[in-house]
């Protein structure tokens, strides 16, 4: 097998005996593509990451990844990446929780956790109970909202640009003078979720129903329209608006009448110089 | 540079003995974002007790440009040139974490050649990587020539990476599957005279400097790290292997064909500045010698996956075969679908473990994509490494980093 990623050796009997081993907070276990993960309850959380870190040799937090499922009830999850570099081993422990419960932190086990829970709480407002210092890391200096969100839209709220008028940066409210396309490569037949404008007026055919549907006789006949009662005809010299009084307005000069250009002189020919 | 309490204590009763008649206490200054040492837009918030550092407060975020949500918007192959533009010194080993996580989700297996060339490049966007870093951490602590005489050598790596992929820098290279494209022979021939004859001009820089008592004057026992503050602050890649573990992913988790390849781990003994700037150096001459491994032994082939529901056909065969029509058609609009779950693979990029985990939803777009920038953690220990030290330290703690704010910010 010519596989290029990283294949890492599984560890004989370790799901079970971890398992084990946190008890209470184990929620599920799942083995996905050669890669364990531990869901455990919030509660639980800082007993099985001590337990994965002292007594099964995951020393190092390498990251906290946050994810947003809007449609759960629990809408975040946020996933501790763990590693082990006596064991060469990697696992996921993983805890949901919503937008007001906290998440306990595990900074008291690994400082590298402060900034990693201050990310997940600036891109996705998760709460991380007992970090010393949870501000904002990587948005601006006053930005309000949680842009990883799945309801954040893409483009954001506000745009900014340097004012000559105001000499300061200022912030504006974004237009975009074409919307963001987004194409849906869902099959058809499998179903989108969406009704394209003129849906409503599909009507579900009934089966064995003839095909093309004849036109639909309820709706009323568009009438010819009737011709008006006197027609107009021009049956003498007067009815045409002919006569002295149209031969004097026809004689009179045009006020801007445009001047005959000159001719253009013909071009020279090549080499006639 | 705010000076907060200068005068407070002027006349005040003060058990410390004082050389004048005032007192002066803890005061903050700026660092950046701005600035020649701060390699980038970092700005540092450095509360001093005198010349000595108390306390250090990085302000990242300055080059946020929003890659992981921009990412859960296009397909998956719109998304690598993303990658390149994360860490911009170091562009394919960007990629390569991105393509192997996709690649392990859908359990793609990749041509030899393909893996062959994907780790030559890999090593050769290293050399450039640290001809950057060492080149700007000499200069950072005083000494000019050296790093004229690395970028000369980056320059040939990124005329190297040009021939390669058709750029400098946003090489936009590695594919799901392989490559984008095969290597000339003439190109390869290039790489191996780059080795030659550029190799001893990396060595005459560091000579200059590698023993040079003013060098090693600012960076000997500058920054130390012991081997339980690496583990719990969370470092990797050169800085893990200077605190002395040796731990590079490309040996014990081996990807592509590195487990052919014979190098070794340079490892410091203290985990200070001047052990991370020697670990780099030693580092350039292992990616050499993987490289030259790699000229050597790369075999014939194609340089794509056969997969045509992945890998596009070649051009050739697009414009005669109605089949391979359709499928670059599918490849270019719609692109692929990855099959549903989770997954986190992790690569040894220049600067220490760059992983990407990656959420799919079965469709043809990621639906969350984090990545795990490696100075994100170095930076957060700057704090720690910096305590006590003088403020003129600060500029070689940050070089030894090897901090990219590209990455960092995301």
């Amino acid at each position: 097998m010519n596989v290029p990623y990283p294949v890492i050796k599984p560890r004989k009997g370790f799901a079970d005996t971890f398992k084990a081993a946190i008890g209470k907070a184990h929620v599920a276990t799942k083995d996905a593509v050669d890669e364990l993960t531990f869901t455990v309850t919030r509660e639980g959380l800082i007993e099985a990451c001590r337990t994965a870190r002292d007594e099964f040799g995951y020393q190092q937090l390498m990251e906290i990844a946050g994810a947003d499922y809007p449609e759960r009830p629990e809408r975040f999850e946020v996933n501790y990446h763990l590693l082990s570099v006596t064991h060469n081993h990697r696992i996921r422990i993983k805890v949901c929780t919503d937008e007001d419960t906290p998440v306990p932190s595990v900074t008291s086990l690994w400082p590298v956790a402060g900034w990693l829970e201050r990310e997940t709480f600036d891109m996705y407002g998760v709460t991380f109970a007992g970090n010393p210092d949870l501000r904002r890391i990587l948005t601006d200096y006053g930005f309000e909202g949680y842009p990883l969100r799945k309801d954040f839209p893409q483009t954001g709220f506000v745009e900014l640009r340097y004012s000559e008028a105001e000499k300061r940066v200022v912030y504006e409210p974004v237009q975009l003078p074409q919307d963001f396309r987004n194409f849906d490569f869902l099959m058809p037949w499998e179903g989108p979720e969406y009704r394209l404008p003129g849906d409503e007026k599909a009507v579900p055919e009934a089966p064995g129903a003839p095909s093309p549907a004849p036109a639909p006789s309820s709706q009323p006949k568009v009438e010819a329209k009737a011709p008006p009662p006197t027609p107009k005809t021009t049956e003498t010299p007067a009815q045409t608006g002919a006569g002295a009084k149209a031969n004097k307005e026809a004689a009179k000069k045009s006020k801007a009448a445009p001047k005959a250009k000159a001719p253009a002189k013909p071009r020279k020919k090549k080499g006639d110089a | 540079m705010t000076t907060q309490t200068l005068d407070l204590m002027v006349g005040a009763p003060s058990d410390k003995p004082t050389a004048g008649d005032q007192t002066v206490s803890n005061y903050t200054i700026n660092f950046g974002p701005q600035h020649p040492a701060a390699h980038g837009v970092l700005r540092l918030i450095m509360e001093l007790d005198g010349e000595i550092v108390e306390r250090v407060d990085p302000h990242i975020g300055l080059l946020h440009r929003g890659t992981e949500k921009l990412i859960e918007y296009r397909t998956y192959a719109q998304n690598i040139p993303y990658f390149d533009r994360l860490d911009y010194c170091s562009p394919m080993c960007m990629e390569h974490s991105f393509v192997l996580a996709i690649e392990k989700l859908m359990g793609l297996e990749v041509p030899l050649r393909a893996q062959y060339i994907r780790v030559l490049m890999a090593e050769l966007t290293r050399i450039s990587n640290h001809m950057l870093n060492l080149g700007s951490h000499i200069m950072d602590v005083g000494a000019m020539t050296p790093n004229l005489w690395l970028f000369e050598v980056r320059e040939d790596t990124l005329q190297l990476y040009e021939a390669v992929s058709g750029a400098r820098m946003h090489a936009n290279y590695f594919r799901v599957g392989g490559v984008r494209q095969d290597i000339p022979e003439k190109v390869l021939a290039d790489m191996a005279a780059f080795l030659d004859k550029r190799m001893p001009l990396f060595e005459d820089a560091i000579s200059l400097v590698a023993d040079n008592r003013i060098f090693k004057q600012r960076n000997v026992d500058i920054g130390t790290v012991s081997k339980e503050d690496a583990l719990a602050w969370g470092f990797s890649g050169p800085m893990i292997r200077a605190a002395g573990i040796p731990w590079d992913l490309r040996k014990s988790q081996p990807y592509e064909v590195y487990d052919r390849m014979e190098f070794d781990i340079p490892v410091g003994t203290k985990g200070d500045c001047y052990d991370r700037f020697m670990v780099r150096v030693e580092e350039v001459r292992q990616s050499a010698r993987i490289m030259r491994q790699c000229l050597r032994d790369m075999p014939a082939g194609p340089v794509g996956s056969l997969d045509r529901k992945v890998f596009p056909p070649k051009r050739g065969e697009m414009k005669q075969s109605m089949e391979a029509l359709i499928h670059h058609f599918k490849l270019f609009t719609e692109g692929y679908h990855v099959p549903a779950g989770e997954v986190y693979v992790a690569t040894e990029s220049p600067k220490g473990e760059f992983g990407v985990y990656l959420v799919a939803d079965g469709t043809n777009k990621p639906y969350r994509c984090k990545i795990r920038p490696t100075a994100f953690s170095h930076l957060q220990a700057m704090d720690f490494m910096m305590k006590g030290h003088m403020l003129a330290d600060t500029t070689a703690v940050l070089s030894a980093i090897d901090v990219v704010f590209g990455e960092c910010d995301r």
